[in-house]
């Protein structure tokens, strides 16, 4: 049951990666002019589309990596400690920190995002995004690295 | 209602990033929860039979009962009251917050 929640956090995970990456490329660095190739299409999403998107794939990782937490502090945190693997758990405490982190800001994030977008908040809706971009990309590789650990002993 | 959503949730944003870095400092966590028994108790409670206590759900739920409460409060605080420095407030905070997690947590990057 556990490795089927993985998984499905996992794909979570990847939906969400995709999603927020292409909104903050799309918000730190638009398309100008008609979109061919394929960076272009990238840079010329629509941004907003996608924040309902991100907020419900947010919580649902955040959701299920909850769920699987336990099995992880029970088997995975404490192999760690004892094979002295100081940089992968102290990087897990990060993400777990992190992760924690980006919840409280869902709701400005929302608002930010909010239709019609409002041109005084330009500013903090790209910088948020890129925050829960960064936070995103280092849940997803620290999640990925420790779940692939046996494969660098 | 619309009218105090800005303030809701800029409040609560900054707010919940201070009460969580508080929170996990201070071991403030609401429930604990214990794995290897599948038991919850109420606030701080040490391990029991041997397996860890998790506290991260109950500083999450700390963080968000206290922030939700103090943003309610601030939401009455009129909207035009909020001008940018404000509003930055709720991807600074928890940016601050962020960047003294990397600080607490860097003993582990150094060993």
């Amino acid at each position: 049951m556990t490795i089927a929640l993985l998984i499905l956090h996992g794909l979570l995970a990847v939906a969400l990666l995709g999603a927020i990456t292409h909104q903050t490329i799309s918000v730190w660095s638009p398309a100008q002019g008609k979109a061919e190739s394929f960076v272009g299409r990238i840079r010329s999403v629509s941004a907003p589309s996608y924040v309902n998107a991100i907020i419900v794939l947010y919580l649902l990782t955040a959701l299920l990596g909850g769920i699987i937490y336990p099995a992880y502090r029970l088997n995975v945190r404490i192999v760690l400690e004892q094979m002295q693997l100081f940089k992968q758990n102290g990087a897990f405490e990060l993400k777990e920190h992190l992760v924690a982190l980006g919840l409280g800001m869902l709701p400005a994030y929302w608002y930010f995002w909010r239709q019609p977008l409002v041109e005084e908040n330009a500013r903090n809706r790209a910088v948020i995004t890129i925050i829960l971009a960064l936070i995103v990309w280092w849940g997803f590789l620290v999640g990925h690295v420790l779940n692939n650990i046996r494969g660098f002993e | 209602m619309t009218s105090r959503l800005p303030m809701f949730s800029i409040v609560f944003a900054a707010v919940y990033a201070v009460l969580y870095l508080l929170s996990v400092e201070n071991n403030w966590a609401l429930f604990t929860y214990h794995p290897a028994i599948d038991g919850f108790g109420l606030f701080v409670e040490k391990p029991k039979d041997g397996g860890p206590a998790m506290y991260w759900y109950g500083w999450i739920g700390t963080s968000a009962i206290g922030a939700a409460v103090i943003a309610a409060i601030a939401s009455w605080i009129p909207a035009a009251s909020i001008n940018r420095l404000w509003s930055k407030l709720a991807w600074a905070v928890p940016l601050a917050a962020m960047c003294a997690f990397v600080y607490i947590l860097r003993g582990y990057f150094t060993k």
